[in-house]
């Protein structure tokens, strides 16, 4: 071995180019299979599937339930005529989970007083918009709920 | 320097007497309780890695099933509500020595190079704390505990450029549910104390090689004393005093567990943490809009910009101004009236 191949500058250079180039290269490779595998749900995929939250009878008339579709909780109302709507039940302001008052009419958040009319719009506090609604659709005595297209 | 029987053995073994030399060339400031406010920090650490390893001998990462091994260490198994109580005020305290060492540093301008190091990994432990009390939060899965889960994670969706990926993250998917349990549980146990451990072990090894106090400067020699034996046994007395404290908080002031979470029941009213309290009272104060841009996302992208801002500071100021003592004293103030308002 003589000494300039063993110390050559130009080629240690390279190999601690070409060590440090495979390392990044094989750090960046994995980031993907190991962002995937922490997170393996694609996006959108949970909760835009119909979901069947309960019997006809579980709903009875002038009242409001809260239930769980794709563990999401939708709070579902059915008025004195009989007609569903559902809401998803989390807070537009910071995602806790609202509640239907009977006194007053209305659909309240616990958290930070944030209002809801009784058809989701926002009346009060700090949610910057009106809770989503989400479709209610009635198969054989089944209640199905499903986000609106 | 080795004496005979098993201490000599060891020491011989262990090559004491330079360790011992080395202890004793570094300086430790002789007054002030400021000063051990590090070392408290660490002992409490200890306690945490000690209690919750007991914890984990009966708690069950499971929704269905959380809540109730929780109930059961704290109701049934003995002096389950003793090391549940250890490890929850231990947690508090941790905090608050963590960040008044921290308010210590800057007033002292301690950050300063060639500090740059130890300071560093002093604010990625703060981050690393942060994530381990918040998945904490999680495990019990009770109501309080499900709408934390839900609350922060929102939040951290408005932290600029990573949020949408860390919100996924927190909650292992998109809804609160098995999955964000199973992460927070995983993180809270294994990947955020090993990650802490390893941040601890730089800070000590970075102040090592530079230490806060030049040693022996012949100025200020009649202010300091060797750190060993002097400051260590100083220490050792302060942890005693901390030990007797966190057993007469865990034997005697409750922490109640509070009902198992249902994602049905409207949310029980949030009270955050006491150290989240302040920012918290800000989120509600916050009107919908500030400059255009939705409320709470404005406050959590400033709060990201100040601790930008806070973790550069050995690079931003490097000669340490006076600036610093100003502004940390006015945001204590700040903090704590904005948590004052939450309590009252």
């Amino acid at each position: 071995m003589s000494e300039q191949e063993g110390n050559s500058p130009p080629r240690r250079n390279f190999l601690s180019l070409a060590v440090a180039g495979s390392a990044t290269a094989f750090a960046t490779a994995m980031a993907y299979p190991v962002a995937r595998f922490a997170n393996p749900e694609t996006p959108g995929a949970r909760g835009s599937g119909p979901a069947t939250v309960g019997k006809l009878e579980d709903f009875p008339v002038g009242t409001a339930k809260t239930v769980l579709a794709n563990e999401r909780p939708v709070l579902v109302l059915r008025a004195a005529d009989g007609q569903f709507r559902a809401f998803s039940a989390i807070c537009t302001h910071l995602q806790c989970v609202v509640g239907w008052s009977a006194e007053r009419n209305q659909i309240e958040c616990p958290c930070h007083g944030g209002v809801y009319s009784a058809d989701g719009q926002r009346v009060a506090g700090p949610p910057p918009r009106g809770l989503t609604e989400l479709t209610v659709t009635l198969n054989e005595g089944s209640v199905i709920v499903s986000e609106t297209a | 320097m080795s004496g005979p029987g098993f201490g000599g053995w060891l020491a011989d073994r262990l090559g004491w007497s330079g360790l011992r030399a080395g202890l004793e060339a570094h300086r430790a400031p002789r007054r002030g309780f400021v000063f051990y406010l590090g070392g408290i920090t660490l002992f409490l650490l200890l306690m945490e890695v000690a209690s919750g390893i007991l914890l984990l001998l009966h708690y069950r990462a499971d929704v269905t099933q959380a809540h109730e091994s929780v109930s059961r260490i704290v109701g049934e198994i003995p002096y389950g509500d003793l090391i549940r109580g250890v490890h929850a005020w231990s947690s508090d305290l941790f905090v608050a020595c963590l960040l008044a060492h921290m308010f210590i540093v800057v007033l002292r301008r301690s950050f300063k190079p060639p500090h740059e190091l130890t300071w560093l990994s002093g604010q990625a432990a703060l981050v690393i704390s942060i994530g381990l009390a918040f998945t904490g939060a999680i495990l019990p899965w009770s109501e309080a505990a499900y709408t934390h889960a839900r609350t922060g994670s929102e939040l951290a969706r408005s932290v600029p450029f990573i949020g949408e990926s860390l919100f996924r993250f927190m909650r292992g998917g998109s809804e609160v549910g098995a999955a964000t349990l199973q992460h927070a549980f995983g993180f809270h146990v294994a990947a955020l104390p090993a990650l802490a451990t390893l941040l601890v072990a730089g800070h000590l090894f970075f102040l090592s090689r530079r230490p806060a106090l030049d040693p022996q400067p012949e100025a200020t020699a009649s202010e300091t004393m060797p750190l060993y034996p002097d400051f260590i046994v100083r220490q050792a007395v302060a942890w005693t005093g901390v030990l007797v404290l966190v057993m007469t908080l865990a034997i005697f002031v409750d922490r109640p567990l509070g009902p198992a979470a249902d994602a049905r029941l409207p949310s029980i009213g949030a009270r955050a943490p006491w150290y989240f309290a302040p920012f918290h009272e800000l989120i509600k104060m916050s009107p919908r809009e500030l400059l255009g841009i939705d409320g709470p996302r404005f406050l959590v992208g400033a709060a990201c910009a100040f601790g930008v801002i806070v973790i550069a500071l050995p690079f931003l100021d490097p000669r340490g101004s006076k600036l610093n003592v100003y502004v940390a004293w006015g945001v204590l103030i700040v903090l704590t009236l904005l948590g004052a308002r939450a309590y009252l």
